[in-house]
Parts: C-alpha cells; sequence; structure tokens
C-alpha cells in the first residue's frame, strides 16, 4: 500500500505542479529558489486567460471537443467491421491487410504532416476541423483495429453459432452479441483514440493555420513568447485542456482494466 | 416433430483429411439417436453439418423429407446445445431463452410466457434474473437447454452437452435430459464420448469410428450383440475382456493361452460360421460380468468352460469388485484393433499380457496375487475375425 502511495504521488504531482503554478502571479512562477506554494495566490489567471485575443481559448476548446469527438466516432465506424471481419471470418488477403494495418504504426504524424498538408489543399480540406478528423481517427486506426480484433476474436465461435442458430444475421449477431461482448475492448479504444486525438500537436500545427481552429494543443504554444513564457497562463490551459479526458475516464474507467492487456500479443 | 436422413454424407476438409466417411443414417420423428465414439472419430462433424454449421462434400442431409444441404442453419428450424453452452453471458437467464422469439419479433407478452413455460419445466424460474456467471454449471446447462426448448424446433441437436459437468451432475443430469426428450418428444441427435450416456439415453446408438459408421442399433443389442472388434471394445465398462484364441479341430474347443475352453454343439449351432474358422485364430470376447468365480458363486456353466487367471489388482466399487487379472493368453485391445496397417490382429504392437477384468460379488475372498478360476457360459462367448474385426455370426 505503501508503494502504491509513492507511485500515486509520483504521477500525481507534475498535475499538482502545474495546478499551483497556474494559481501564481507572473513573478512567482520564475521565482529562485523556486516555491511549490503561491506566496499570493491569482485564481483571476482562469479568467484573464479566456479574454486574451491572441488566443481565443473557447474555440481552441471546442474545436479541441469536435476533433476527438469527431475522430473517435469515424474511427469506430471504420474500425468495428474491420475488426469483426478480421477476427471471425478467413478471406484471401486477410494476412496481408493485417501487415498493412500495422505498418502504419510505424508512420508518425509529424514525419507526414507537409504530405497531409498537399494532400488536404487539393481536396480544399485545409485549414478545416474535417481534415483534423480524418487525420485522427485514421492514425489511431490501428491500435483500435488491433485491440477490437483481439476482443472480437476472444468471442467463442460458439456463442456466435448459437447466435446464427437463434435466427441472428450477421450484422445481428455483430449488433446484438459481440458489440456488447467487446465493450471493456471499446472503452480502451475510445479513451486511447480520444486523448490521442485531444493532445495531437504536430499535424494540427501545419493543417490547421487560423487561431479560432486550432485545438488547444496548438493554442498552448501561443503563450511561449521569443523571450518569455507565461507559464502561469500555460497551466491554467493545460490544467482546462485535460478534463474532457478526465471527465470520460471517470465515467467508463471500471470498463478500462479489462482492455489494458488486450492486443498484448501482436 | 421431423425425421433425420443423413444419406452417404462425406465431409472432406480443404487439407484432405476426411472425417466422415459415407455416413449413413436415419433418424426417426421422436426418437433420440446418440452418436457415439472416441476423440476425432467424426460425430461431432456430423452434427454440424446436420446444423448447418458445416457443409457436406458429398451427399445429402434431409429434416422432414425436406433437403437441407443448401438452407441456412436458421432456416433449418432446429435447434442447437452446445458443449460449453455458449450462452450470451450479458443477457440474463429470461434474455437469454428468450432471444431468439425477440429476433423473430414475436409480442413481448408471448416471449414473457413461453420464457416461463421454458423455466418451469427446467426449474429456473427463480433465476430468470441472473447472469450465467452467476450460475452453475447444471443451471447453465439448463439455460442451454431451455434457449432450445423454447423455440419448439423440429429437432434438437447436442453437441457433448454433459461433458463440462463434474461426475455426480452428469449422472443427474442426463436423466433429466432424457426425460425432458420424452416429454416433448422433439427428434434428437445426441453426440458424445460416453458410452454410458450413450447406453442409458438412447433409444438407438450409432457408434462411429474414425468418420465411418460402425454399427447403429439399440443399447441392448449393441451391447449383446457387436458387430466388430472395436464396438465390442468401446461400448461397456469395463469393456469386454477380447483374448486371442485358436479354435480347434471342428471348432468344439477354444484354446485361450494354454487353456482349452470346450464350444457346446449349441453354441455352434446358433453361430455355423465358427466352423468355418476351425484351427485358425480368432478373437474371443467375454464381458466382465460373464466370469463367474469357481466356487464362490452358484452357475449351471460345466466346469469344461472355465478360465484361469492370477489376480492383479482388486477395485472396490462399494456395491461390487472389480478383479483385474492376468492369463497366458494374448489380450487384443479393442480401439486399436482394425487399424489399417495391422496386418491381423494378433501383431505383437495390438496384443497385450493377457490381461482381463471381471465384476464379482462384494462378499468374494479373492485376494491379490491368488490364482483364480473364473466359469464363463459358452453361449455368452463372442468371436471375431482376426483380420476384418468383424464378429463371427453366420
Amino acid at each position: 500500500m505503501v508503494a502504491g502511495f509513492i507511485v500515486a504521488v509520483v504521477f500525481v504531482l507534475p498535475y499538482l505542479i502545474m495546478l499551483l503554478t497556474s494559481l501564481k502571479g507572473r513573478y512567482d512562477t520564475l521565482a529562485v529558489p523556486p516555491t511549490y506554494l503561491p506566496k499570493a495566490w491569482y485564481p483571476q489567471n482562469y479568467i484573464t486567460m479566456w479574454t486574451a485575443t491572441q488566443t481565443p481559448l473557447l474555440d481552441n476548446m471546442i474545436a479541441t471537443l469536435v476533433i476527438s469527438v469527431g475522430a473517435t466516432m469515424l474511427m469506430f465506424v471504420v474500425c468495428i467491421p474491420a475488426a469483426y471481419y478480421t477476427a471471425r471470418f478467413r478471406f484471401p488477403g486477410r494476412g496481408v491487410f493485417m501487415f498493412l494495418v500495422i505498418v502504419t504504426q510505424m508512420l508518425q504524424p509529424t514525419l507526414l504532416a507537409t504530405g497531409l498538408f498537399q494532400q488536404f489543399r487539393l481536396l480544399g480540406l485545409n485549414d478545416t476541423w474535417l481534415a483534423m478528423i480524418l487525420i485522427n481517427a485514421a492514425f489511431n486506426l490501428t491500435f483500435a483495429i488491433w485491440i477490437m480484433h483481439a476482443f472480437f476474436a476472444s468471442v467463442p465461435k460458439e456463442v456466435n453459432e448459437a447466435a446464427e442458430l437463434d435466427g441472428a444475421g450477421k450484422w445481428g449477431i455483430l449488433w446484438w452479441v459481440n458489440l456488447r461482448l467487446v465493450w471493456p475492448g471499446i472503452v480502451t479504444a475510445l479513451i486511447y483514440t480520444f486523448v490521442a486525438s485531444a493532445n495531437e500537436f504536430s499535424a494540427s500545427l501545419v493543417i490547421l493555420t487560423s487561431a479560432t481552429k486550432q485545438p488547444l494543443s496548438v493554442a498552448l504554444s501561443a503563450f511561449i513568447g521569443q523571450y518569455d513564457t507565461a507559464w502561469q497562463y500555460l497551466f491554467g490551459v493545460s490544467i482546462v485542456a485535460i478534463v474532457p479526458s478526465v471527465i470520460l475516464f471517470v465515467l467508463i474507467e471500471k470498463h478500462l482494466v479489462g482492455g489494458l492487456t488486450a492486443g498484448s500479443i501482436k | 416433430m421431423a425425421a433425420i436422413t443423413i444419406d452417404r454424407v462425406t465431409k472432406i476438409y480443404p487439407n484432405g483429411f476426411e472425417a466422415v466417411h459415407e455416413l449413413d443414417l436415419d433418424v426417426a420423428d421422436g426418437e433420440l439417436m446418440v452418436l457415439v465414439g472416441p476423440s476425432g472419430c467424426g460425430k461431432t462433424t456430423a452434427l454440424r453439418m446436420v446444423a448447418g454449421l458445416e457443409d457436406a462434400s458429398a451427399g445429402t442431409l434431409s429434416i422432414g423429407g425436406r433437403i437441407v444441404n443448401d438452407v441456412s442453419p436458421k432456416d433449418r428450424d432446429i435447434a442447437m446445445v452446445f458443449q460449453n453452452y455458449a450462452l450470451y453471458s450479458h443477457m440474463t437467464v429470461a434474455k437469454n431463452i428468450g432471444f431468439a422469439l425477440k429476433l423473430r419479433r414475436l409480442p413481448k407478452s408471448e416471449i414473457n410466457r413461453k420464457v416461463a413455460e421454458a423455466a418451469e419445466i427446467l426449474g429456473l424460474t427463480e433465476w430468470l434474473d441472473r447472469k450465467p456467471a452467476q450460475l452453475s454449471g447444471g443451471q447453465r446447462q439448463r439455460v442451454a437447454m431451455g434457449r432450445a426448448i423454447v423455440r419448439e424446433p423440429s429437432v434438437f441437436l447436442m453437441d457433448e452437452p454433459l461433458s463440462n459437468l463434474d461426475a455426480k451432475l452428469r449422472v443427474r443430469m442426463r436423466a433429466e435430459v432424457a426425460r425432458i426428450q420424452r416429454r416433448l418428444g422433439v427428434t434428437t441427435l445426441y453426440v458424445t464420448h460416453d458410452q454410458v450416456e450413450a447406453m442409458t439415453m438412447g433409444d438407438r446408438v450409432a457408434v462411429m469410428r474414425a468418420g465411418v459408421l460402425q454399427q447403429c442399433d439399440s443399447p441392448q443389442v449393441l451391447y449383446d450383440h457387436p458387430s466388430n472388434v472395436f464396438v465390442a471394445g468401446f461400448m461397456g465398462s469395463p469393456a469386454m475382456n477380447l483374448f486371442e484364441a485358436r479354435l480347434g479341430e471342428g471348432a468344439v474347443s477354444a484354446v485361450v493361452g494354454t487353456q482349452r475352453l470346450a464350444l457346446p454343439e449349441s453354441l455352434l449351432a446358433s453361430r455355423p460360421g465358427l466352423r468355418a474358422y476351425a484351427n485358425r485364430t480368432v478373437v474371443l470376447g467375454v464381458r466382465p460380468e460373464e466370469l463367474a468365480v469357481a466356487g464362490e458363486e452358484a452357475t449351471t456353466v460345466p466346469a469344461a468352460a472355465a478360465l484361469e487367471g492370477d489376480v492383479d489388482l482388486i477395485e472396490a466399487l462399494g456395491s461390487e469388485l472389480l478383479v483385474h487379472f492376468t492369463t497366458d493368453a494374448r489380450s487384443v485391445i479393442g480401439e486399436d484393433a482394425m487399424e489399417p496397417d495391422a496386418k491381423d490382429l494378433s501383431a505383437g504392437s495390438l496384443a497385450g499380457a493377457g490381461e482381463g477384468v471381471a465384476r464379482v460379488k462384494l462378499r468374494s475372498k479373492l485376494v491379490t496375487g491368488q490364482r483364480v478360476r473364473f466359469l464363463v457360459d459358452p453361449a455368452a462367448l463372442r468371436f471375431f475375425d482376426p483380420a476384418s474385426g468383424q464378429a463371427i455370426v453366420r
């Protein structure tokens, strides 16, 4: 229990420091030696950061939510049939398909940002949320397909056969039986995709050039100046940025444990 | 209700393995037919072909007079109980049982009524709101049966439904399954590897081995008149004792090891085919319960029909004793017999050390190491051809 407490403190401490720094005055953040508790408390930082004209934080917050939710939903629409079919059925090219899915794991948004910029420029989608929804859905698809593939494969084939004999068609077996049984996998993929989309920076920086369309991950960089960094606002925005992910996690975390070890063998 | 007709059905997998070879089987309307055999004999494959979960490579399958080879499983009007129950673990017992009715879009009141009826038959009424994880193995098995019953199908297919239960529960449940089947009168094809289940439950039993049907008959006929040495060794627990024997001149005697058993004229009259095996080697079979300890049990069997051996091991079952003994004869292992590679059953690799088992009354005074003399009624002896393994009858 003591060890667990120590580990918990190690993980929570950075966030605690962020929270305390966000309530400090400007000079207090750079004090030498550093202080953990603010000498004077500045809760008004949380109001100031919303009204700073160079960072329309409300728009950035909405952008983050729209992109994250949109990418997550699109990812599920694609990943569920792909994972279900590759787990349950044998077809020519199945191995090649799974290999290609894995290969995309090797590609990072940072490497592809320039190419993506050109691609979306041709499509007329640059500086749109749709472009980032497509990018985030695509890049998180691999992990989601592998997780869901493992979960679908773990459903005993007799359960599917029983559903078939009971009168369910292929989609009925997926909807009534499999999706309910693979719920931990769905939760895992959901949290992973949402958090990864909310935190995505490099592709967002390149694709989204308008300040009002950028997500919070990019908007944060506005607080880092050439000579100075407004740490109190930076940390304040960071605290606000993680709130949606924390809320999501709290709501569905009890289903997450089952999904953590799934797909551990690729 | 419907009859099942399996007409020269064959199943060959893409890798060339023939799981079922030209199976011919008729299951009458309302009959409980048991498919029994060792693991890998093709019985489950045959069942799955009837269900439509596997395609037949050749032959025709009919249910209720309708050829169903190309009919999808859900349109065959069948219900299946799987070995591991295959329950929907996210649904309650009531929803598990009513799932098929929900897919048929029956009114909710109708679904509830039918589920309640099935639960009543199976003793599940108080468990309807539980989920499978909260049930015992026997209860889960009954939920699986309930799921099948509620659909009122023409045919029940059961794939070793009792295998996952402990021994005591298995005994109770097999009686319950048989009782339910008789009450509903639904044609049932029941697969098991347990020959005791086969004997106690089936109206008829079909014994399979390596994809081939060996014999299909009522349990008692299978037991008393096995058609070949495999069936003889498979049915019955303990298995039939099988020894290498040599028939004498005119087949009036059988020499087992160095011991001579006299074969009366009445036996030769009922089995005239034995005369053709005079001065030849045969396989001689005798059931454990046909061996009476000389001097301990009242019998009219003449002393000339005696088999001697040394007691190896005595197993007390509570109601009787199983006496393991060795003779100077060579024993034959029924399940290994009839291998395609074996030249005949007396091949050294197939013969054991003359071991046998006898069922003896509890009050017997036999002890390990003792020389024992068993009297055996020659009419109870069975004879098999050593090359083909077939019973010598006519």
